[in-house]
């Protein structure tokens, strides 16, 4: 498997993205996740919401997530669906850090736009790699 | 990719504490794309290091009432790394209860990592904490369905529990 | 030792404030006295429960804990009395239940929906302020 989360970008500015991941059973780690009843982890929700967040920004500095806030989960993901996630940059920091604010709504088997069922909503912000 | 993301139960105080341990290697297939040039070098996601964390306080959560109940993550309350993870380093996260009731409980962890090599191995330096909010799946999701058995558990999971003397908890 | 003296409603709402920005992620700005919870602020279930643990955390003192039982603050678990909802609908009895069991939230536009579905929605930031002002004074 490929840790790359996200499908297709939609739409891309400097401070908003939004992008698209679509689950397969395919993807080997549904087997655990869970067995009998395949849903998309929460935190590869928010692993797509960093990854969205990475495309927007365009750093040349790699940077990985360092902070998360108030990131709450709703509605599930089953396979056949996509997570489409709208992510906006919230504030830059002095530190090199960027502070970004992302949603995630279901899109149903083959539909070509979201419905309103929230998947996921929160907080997060990504940084300079720090060993 | 399995979707185990702890290896061992090291410590548990039932009802109050639960410690378990992570290592990081080259050899897992996450750590090749978490390395490509818009991430420059292997680093252990910290979305993964949340989910170990998750793991080790639904354990402590669930076992509560021996995993009667489908525990499930709501809320990632806080989570804060303030130093990244690397191949051949270990994770230990510490894991306590804060709060339980009946629709949910809340958690707090500390993050630690260790090296097995170079200059500071051997010791464990703490580089996050993080604080999340379960829901009792029975309770709160009425009118989903659901399998009937506590489908959460792979066969990964049920040898951590029993290699940790709580197998009979995962019936 | 003697209690601290009582605090003011805008140290209550000082305080509230804190706890629904670090639960909700919310910014202070959009953080009003009639800003709903669930509309205004987007809180859901998972959120109620986590504010009612600040709460509880926030306004407690060594000599006088702060605890909130359940279905004190929010409405939770209204649905099973069968007095009190008919056809997802308040009864008279259940919008009677309501002003009894929630003086803190302001039910008087609510008379005409009665739709339990939509109750929670009738709860402010102002009712929070109200809430714990209340309790602290009983």
């Amino acid at each position: 498997m490929k840790f790359v989360l996200i499908d297709h970008i939609v739409e891309k500015s400097p401070e908003r993205i939004v992008a698209l991941k679509q689950v397969s059973l395919a993807e080997e780690y549904l087997t655990d996740h869970f067995p009998s009843f395949p849903i998309l982890p929460g935190v590869l929700m928010l692993e797509a919401m960093v990854q969205a967040a990475r495309a927007m920004i365009g750093s040349q500095t790699p940077l990985v997530l360092g902070e998360v806030k108030a990131l709450k989960y709703g509605n599930m993901v089953r396979p056949g669906e996509a997570l489409e996630l709208e992510v906006t940059l919230h504030k830059r920091h002095d530190d090199g850090s960027f502070a970004c604010k992302g949603c995630g709504r279901v899109r149903r088997t083959n539909q070509a736009a979201p419905t309103d069922d929230v998947a996921v909503s929160g907080r997060f912000t990504l940084r300079p790699i720090r060993t | 990719m399995r979707w185990m993301w702890i290896d061992q139960i090291v410590e548990h105080v039932p009802g109050r504490r639960l410690c378990a341990v992570k290592n990081v290697s080259l050899s897992e297939e996450h750590m090749h794309d978490h390395l490509g040039s818009e991430v420059g070098g292997p680093v252990m996601p910290a979305s993964l290091m949340i989910e170990g964390m998750a793991q080790t306080a639904g354990i402590l959560v669930g076992s509560i009432n021996r995993f009667k109940e489908k525990v499930i993550l709501a809320k990632i309350v806080s989570a804060r790394f303030d130093k990244d993870v690397f191949p051949g380093q270990t994770i230990r996260y510490e894991a306590e209860i804060e709060r339980t009731e009946a629709a949910g409980a809340s958690t707090r962890g500390i993050v630690k990592r260790m090296s097995q090599a170079g200059e500071r191995a051997g010791a464990w330096e703490e580089i996050g904490a993080v604080e999340l909010m379960f829901s009792h799946l029975d309770k709160n999701m009425a009118g989903l369905e659901f399998p009937e058995e506590n489908f959460v558990f792979s066969d990964n999971f049920r040898m951590i529990l029993r290699a940790a003397g709580m197998g009979d908890l995962a019936q | 030792m003697p209690d601290a003296s009582p605090i003011s409603r805008d140290q209550t709402f000082e305080s509230i404030r804190q706890v629904l920005e670090e639960a909700l992620g919310a910014d202070a700005e959009d953080i009003t006295p009639e800003a709903t919870l669930t509309g205004d602020l987007e809180a859901e279930s998972i959120d109620f429960l986590d504010i009612v643990f600040r709460l509880e955390k926030k306004f407690s003192t060594p000599t006088k804990p702060f605890k909130i039982s359940q279905g004190e603050l929010f409405p939770e678990n209204l649905m099973e009395n069968p007095a009190w909802v008919s056809n997802a609908k308040f009864t008279d009895e259940g919008m009677a239940m309501l002003k009894q069991r929630m003086p803190h939230v302001d039910f008087s536009k609510f008379e005409n929906d009665r739709d339990v579905n939509k109750v929670g929605e009738l709860i402010t930031v102002k009712s929070l302020v109200d809430f714990v002002e209340r309790k602290l004074k009983s």
